[in-house]
């Protein structure tokens, strides 16, 4: 977990995930912080979908949904033709810049991969340096084991048509808010 | 080198091919993948290969990930019937479904059944090769349920009607062209199919609206872990994360060697199986432990059901395999396709050729064996032996060790002929080895023929050279007359040696024993002396055994219990000298293996082999060693000016000596002297001992040696600094070199004695 060393692993996943083509943003945490960053990120979408967070602090999430064109109580039509999901990220992993996303509360596994763009809140306490560390059964790790977790790295992607396309099933950019 | 480009009509479709039972089906399929599926295979595999490299290096402890992941699974196989029933209660206990079905047709059943219990008319599909493996597609469709294959590369097989040519990328034979034209033949529509942008798009758009209405969803399983009941998935495009979300009903199939023991441990696969693939983490592994207990999802005028989830175990033969000796290893395999990606011959042809109706590659033989009958395994003739894969196996699986095995099976199953007979009698094969094809016995003994070629050398080398003799060999051992036998010398290496002056000084520094191979012996014998001269003027007493068969021969062509007695004699041979305190030199790489590698599998007494393994070394490898023990700089032993050839240098190391270690100390210490080296990149020149040499696989052995071929070429570019001397320590690199660029090579030891100070 993100000790002394804090800085460098911020830095090397802030790295890691860029070079995965994630678009990072570092922010602090303060609700009317991230309300613009999110609304920035969105901006020029119509429709967005919030799901709940499990760590961050609530008040992040009801001044989220504050934004205009953040969609109330979606139905399962609207979460198959919204532009964006915000959704909180479980956990960063820096060497490999993936995020975890851990499935469970309402909207939050259709908000991070059914629309074109998933944006993901990363408390920068829950990076840590390796994937595995995620298995462990301390720590972070622990948590883990209880919940259904994806790794997310980088938007959606294939190779099957030839070049690397980004943008499948999956989202289409995945734009990463770390918070500090 | 290539045939003019023919039409795609002038070649047997895939699945024309995919079971090579019958030999003609692989001479045909090579034949098909070297026409067009070639360019599009070489660029995705060495790309991946590539990643995989860079990523491997960069990671501090991959050799001890891939000692812990190996440790698992022999665990978790072992114990297999125990991890099945901890599974069950895991899966019961959430609530989920768990069936272990014994065949492909109980699978296929067991998984209608559900589908029908639902009414089920659409089911959207991940990707799967076990599904591939029971021919579900066909069950379900065969019952009028729609199976839409939602990962792009299935798509495009099931558009095309093929099997998958790779375990992770399984259309990654078809280049966007190819699609282009694919799509543009099969669907009606407007928008364009020219890009790889608009081909995704389209495929996409069409995969929405399946996702969003299918009855069940599909999956294969990466892992599962018997404590908990995780399921692990791996991919990119986020179509495995819909197919277990959206969809009512999940259904993942796996075989049973995919349950570890715990959840805990699927970190060290996180981290090494996708690193094994593609050097990174795919953008979506999810580990989940379903029914998911995530809302159910339904769009308007759809019923909102309850979710139900089922994993589906298959035998399918794996218990069997995990009863046999030498086979059971393959169960270890994660399926993460490094085998494949730094095989050359797997990226020349892919697993169209190099593979069978479902597994390809290396590995495909055992798995092709394990699921179906032996003679399924017959395309595993294309590994050639070389080792790659071995240190690139995340699990550390001995895949040549399977090839061979396999090989050995499949030649006494055969009926064998009378020309091999003949042939196995007059060289004294083993017995059984003798049922092999007439060509397999003839390499297997080529040591045989090389001594009496020696013998009557005058007879011999006109045989060799003149035509209609060469035809008539290659009608009944198969020897393609466009390859060069090298002429047999007037004098073997250990005759040449008694007649070197006495030593000059007497060796104080070290003491060996060089091992005349059969290659070096009546091939290549002034690679011998030079390894006498430059060891001596460093002082080492050297002496040269007898000329005895080390056995790689006999092994290459699966003749196992030939290679046995093989190896035996040689190491009775050999372990009076280790007494005496020498050690053991040996010229040709594919040898030196034999002593460092197979003779584990070889000779019974594991001490025997552990001797042997840890006092035989490359000559050079030796000198740099002996350069660096004695703190003499390689300058002062070796004298740039002298070089016979220049300073620049094109070296390519030996596909052998890359896995055993001893390619870089040859390349440091020609550096150090002061030459200016390139190296070769590729896994293998292509050659491969015998494997170039049959005239079925000529064509395939030279398009292989083309990326070498090309690499030379741009290394003597005229902004590259222009020519370069050859040089390779491999006799069939060398033969290769000859046949692709009609030069002349020259081993590092022979360059080394050209230029002694001393
Ligand atoms: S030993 Fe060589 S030819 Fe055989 S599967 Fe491995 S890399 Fe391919
Ligand atoms: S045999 Fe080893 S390298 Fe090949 S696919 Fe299996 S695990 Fe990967």
């Amino acid at each position: 977990m993100a000790t002394r060393d804090n800085t460098s692993l911020v830095d090397l996943f802030v790295a890691r995930a860029t070079e995965a083509a994630a678009k990072v943003e570092r922010i602090g945490r303060a609700a009317s912080e991230v309300r613009a960053a999110v609304a920035r990120a969105t901006e020029g979408l119509s429709s967005l979908v919030v799901a709940d967070g499990d760590y961050l602090q609530s008040d992040i999430f009801s001044s989220l949904r504050t934004i205009p064109q953040v969609i109330p109580k979606p139905t399962d039509d609207q979460l198959a033709t919204a532009d964006a999901g915000i959704t909180e990220a479980f956990a960063g992993v820096a060497r490999s810049g993936s995020i975890c996303v851990a499935m469970g509360p309402p909207l939050r596994s259709a908000a991070s991969l059914l629309m074109p763009l998933h944006v993901a809140l990363l408390p920068v306490e829950r990076i840590v340096l390796r994937p595995r560390e995620l298995f462990e059964q301390t720590g972070i790790g622990a948590e883990a084991m209880q919940r259904n977790i994806i790794f997310v790295t980088g938007p959606s992607a294939t190779a099957d048509m030839g070049p690397l396309v980004r943008g499948v099933h999956g989202p289409h950019r995945l734009h990463i808010l770390v918070l500090e | 080198m290539a045939a003019p480009p023919a039409p795609a009509e002038a070649y047997d479709a895939p699945r024309a091919v995919a079971n090579k039972r019958d030999k003609s089906a692989l001479l045909r399929a090579i034949r098909m993948a070297l026409g067009i599926e070639s360019d599009a295979i070489r660029r995705n595999t060495q790309t991946f290969n590539r990643n995989r490299y860079r990523e491997a290096a960069a990671l501090p402890d991959y050799e001890a990930l891939k000692d812990e992941a190996r440790a698992i699974k022999e665990r978790a196989i072992g114990h297999l019937p125990d991890l099945l029933m901890t599974l069950e209660t895991a899966i019961r206990a959430r609530g989920g479904n768990f069936y272990l079905a014994s065949t492909a047709a109980d699978a296929c059943r067991y998984i209608l059944g559900v589908c029908q219990s639902h009414g089920a008319k659409l089911v959207v599909k991940g990707k799967s090769i076990t599904s591939e493996e029971i021919r579900l597609n066909h069950t379900l469709e065969g019952a009028g349920i729609e199976v839409a294959e939602s990962d792009l590369a299935e798509f495009i097989l099931q558009v095309a009607d093929e099997q998958p040519s790779h375990n992770v990328a399984p259309a990654m034979h078809y280049s966007t062209e190819r699609i282009s034209a694919l799509f543009k033949r099969k669907f009606s529509t407007s928008e364009p199919l020219d890009t790889g942008e608009e081909l995704t798009k389209f495929a996409r758009g069409r995969l929405r609206q399946k996702f969003l209405k299918a009855d069940v969803g599909f999956t294969g399983a990466n892992l599962v872990a018997a404590d908990t009941g995780t399921v692990m998935l791996v991919e990119s495009e986020g179509n495995i994360r819909m197919s277990s979300l959206l969809p009512p009903v999940h259904i993942s199939l796996a075989g049973v060697e995919k349950v570890i023991p715990a959840q805990s441990q699927m970190g060290v696969f996180l981290e090494l199986l996708p690193l094994s693939f593609n050097g990174k983490l795919t953008s979506y592994i999810s580990f989940l432990r379903p029914p998911l207990d995530d809302p159910p999802f339904a769009l308007t005028g759809r019923p909102r059901k309850k979710r139900e989830f089922h994993l589906v175990l298959i035998d399918n033969g794996r218990m069997k395999l995990r009863q046999d000796p030498v086979l059971q290893e393959s169960l270890y395999c994660i399926r993460c396709s490094a085998c494949m990606n730094c095989c050359a011959n797997f990226q020349t042809v892919g697993g169209h050729a190099f593979g069978g109706e479902t597994y390809c590659g290396g590995i495909g033989g055992a798995w092709e064996a394990g699921t179906g009958t032996l003679e399924n395994a017959r395309f595993s003739d294309l590994c050639t032996g070389c080792s790659r894969c071995v240190n690139n196996c995340p699990v550390r699986i001995d895949i040549p060790w399977l090839n061979e095995v396999l090989r050995d099976r499949l030649n006494r199953s055969s009926a064998g002929s009378p020309l091999a007979s003949l042939l196995g009698i007059v060289s004294f094969v083993r017995g059984d080895d003798r049922r092999a094809s007439a060509q397999k016995v003839f390499f297997a003994n080529y040591h045989w023929y090389a001594k009496w070629g020696a013998r009557t050398r005058a007879f011999a080398n006109g045989v060799i050279r003149y035509g209609p003799a060469r035809r008539l060999m290659e009608s009944l051992v198969g020897v393609d007359v466009r390859r060069e036998i090298p002429p047999f010398p007037a004098h073997p290496l250990v005759r040449a040696a008694r007649n070197l002056p006495p030593l000059a000084r007497a060796g104080k520094r070290a003491k060996v024993v060089l091992f005349p191979d059969v290659y070096t012996n009546y091939g290549l014998p002034q690679r011998g002396i030079a390894t006498i001269k430059v060891l001596r003027a460093l002082g080492v007493d050297v002496v040269v055994s007898d000329a005895i068969p080390e056995g790689r021969a006999a092994l290459s062509q699966g003749m196992i219990a030939t290679a046995k007695k093989h190896a035996r004699h040689t190491a009775d041979a050999l372990l009076p000298y280790l007494d005496q305190g020498r050690d053991i030199i040996v010229i040709e790489p594919s040898a030196l293996a034999m002593f460092r590698r197979d003779y584990r599998h070889l000779l019974a007494d594991a001490a025997r082999f552990d001797l042997l393994r840890t006092r035989t070394f490359d000559p050079v490898e030796y000198i740099a060693r002996l350069s660096a023990k004695s703190g003499r700089p390689a300058r002062d032993l070796f004298d740039l000016a002298r070089s016979p050839v220049g300073s620049r240098l094109f070296v390519h190391s030996h596909c052998q000596q890359k896995t055993l270690g001893c390619a870089q100390p040859t390349e440091a210490l020609l550096r150090e002297i002061g030459f200016d080296v390139a190296t070769s990149s590729v896994e293998c020149c292509g050659m491969a001992g015998s494997f170039g040499y049959k005239k079925e696989y000529y064509e395939m052995s030279m398009a292989v040696g083309e990326d070498l071929f090309g690499q030379v070429r741009a290394a003597e570019a005229p902004d590259a600094g222009g020519a370069r001397a050859l040089v390779a320590s491999g006799t069939s690199c060398t033969e290769q070199f000859h046949a692709g660029l009609g030069r002349p090579v020259l081993h590092p030891i022979e360059l080394l004695a050209a230029i002694l100070k001393l």
